[in-house]
């Protein structure tokens, strides 16, 4: 199946979905700013540091009434050091800090990924496992897969002072207490590279999970992420 | 308070590098051009052709030099030709199959690229013709082959060592002599990784 042929696909499940439940189904609104600090290291060693922010302008139920109170979920610190296996492979490992509601919560993470180049747009491969500490819960493992792909709107690559397209769609399958959830993510962005050191995106970060034996949780983030290569 | 230090890491940052952003270097640069915006010595050699297919036209800025390319299929085969700014035949390109070149050629090409490389893939191998505009134009619509003009070859390799992958670009002469080789850099794919 190709890109477009899968992103179609997982469109239309996350419509199915969202029209079969979407009497009963809940939906937040808010916005998920992040800042991505990438630093290149000796022998193809490279680390990555990211701050995450979750805030929430609006929720409710499909159909019903909606709350549109401003609040603040969390905030999210990782960091992640990778080493290049291939020539455009990278296997990596970190660990992220997640603040939300007084409590720390901690994750470690364990990550592939390869990026192909192709003619006109580059496409890229992530396979993650994770494992989360809850407090007072139990630990949460989860297994994802995300195919990204990159189309510059200018040229045949993302030039400094161009455009592109940044579409994202992940399958996150997770388990806590013998419990199955399979969540769908969907990110439309649009990006621009402000120099070779500086990316800017900005869309929407479509969720949707709890489909399976409930009802759908959907999430609409506005997206805004910054790259910066130091 | 965990907001507050998000939004005061955004603010610094902004700020920090705000000044820096239009002192970076450009490097290579390629952009797509439309055929009004081509010169007219390129317009009219693409035109020669009678090439029949989509022509897709770019400009292409490095750090020492300026071309203008032209991008089209021909004859089944991906053909890439280079303008100067003024229009100006620089070379045409035309892809092929390793084992489309003679074995004499593979084999010296693969005598240096064993030097090099302790493992090796070709990636990409094009045929580059240079010399005299009206010659290349009747060896591209004829191919009729004559020894007035030029020829080399383009490879791109993927080149394992104990310590490092790394992709290639090698000119070659026709009787397979190493020219010049230098390294692709990969654009970075923090954005696509993380």
């Amino acid at each position: 199946m190709n890109t477009e042929k899968r992103f179609l696909f997982t469109l239309c499940l996350c419509l199915f979905f969202s029209y079969k439940t979407s009497a009963q189904s809940t939906y937040q609104v808010g916005g998920l700013p992040s800042i991505n600090l990438n630093y290149k290291l000796k022998n193809d060693w490279s680390s990555n540091f990211k701050i995450e922010s979750r805030q929430l302008l609006q929720r409710g139920m499909f159909n019903s009434d909606s709350n549109r109170n401003y609040e603040y979920i969390l905030t999210d610190f990782s960091l992640i050091t990778a080493k290049k296996v291939g020539l455009n492979s990278r296997i990596s490992g970190g660990y992220l800090l997640r603040f939300r509601d007084g409590n720390a919560i901690h994750r470690l993470i364990q990550q592939f990924a390869v990026t192909q180049i192709l003619p006109r747009f580059r496409l890229a491969h992530r396979v993650v496992t994770d494992q989360t500490f809850l407090p007072a819960e139990a630990t949460e493992y989860r297994l994802r897969y995300r195919l990204a792909t990159e189309i510059p709107l200018n040229g045949q690559s993302a030039d400094p002072k161009e455009f592109y397209l940044k579409i994202s769609n992940e399958y996150l399958n997770s388990i806590q207490n013998s419990d199955y959830d399979l969540e769908i993510r969907f990110v439309p962005l649009l990006g621009y590279a402000i120099s070779e050191k500086h990316k800017i995106e900005f869309g929407l970060d479509y969720r949707v999970n709890s489909f399976l034996d409930q009802y759908a949780r959907h999430s609409f983030w506005t997206s805004m992420n910054w790259f910066i290569e130091i | 308070m965990f907001k507050y230090v998000f939004a005061g890491i955004i603010m610094i940052l902004f700020a920090s590098c705000s000044n820096q952003l239009y002192a970076q270097q450009k490097y290579e640069k390629e952009s797509r051009l439309k055929e009004n915006e081509t010169p007219d010595q390129a317009l009219d050699f693409i035109d020669s052709l009678e090439v029949g297919s989509r022509i897709r036209w770019y400009l292409e800025e490095g750090l020492e030099r300026t071309s203008i390319e032209a991008k089209f299929k021909l004859n089944n085969q991906k053909h890439s030709i280079e303008f100067d700014t003024v229009g100006n035949l620089e070379d045409i390109e035309i892809q092929m199959k390793w084992r489309e070149l003679q074995k004499p050629l593979r084999d010296s090409i693969s005598f240096y690229l064993g030097e090099d490389c302790e493992k090796f893939k070709i990636r990409k191998v094009q045929i580059q013709y240079s010399g005299d505009r009206s010659i290349l134009l009747t060896k591209i619509k004829t191919g009729e082959s004559t020894d007035s003009y030029i020829v080399r070859y383009e490879i791109v390799v993927k080149c394992v060592n104990t310590k490092n992958v790394s992709l290639f670009e090698y000119l070659f002469s026709n009787t397979g002599k190493k020219l010049a080789i230098s390294q692709i850099v990969f654009k970075n794919s923090s954005n696509l990784e993380y």
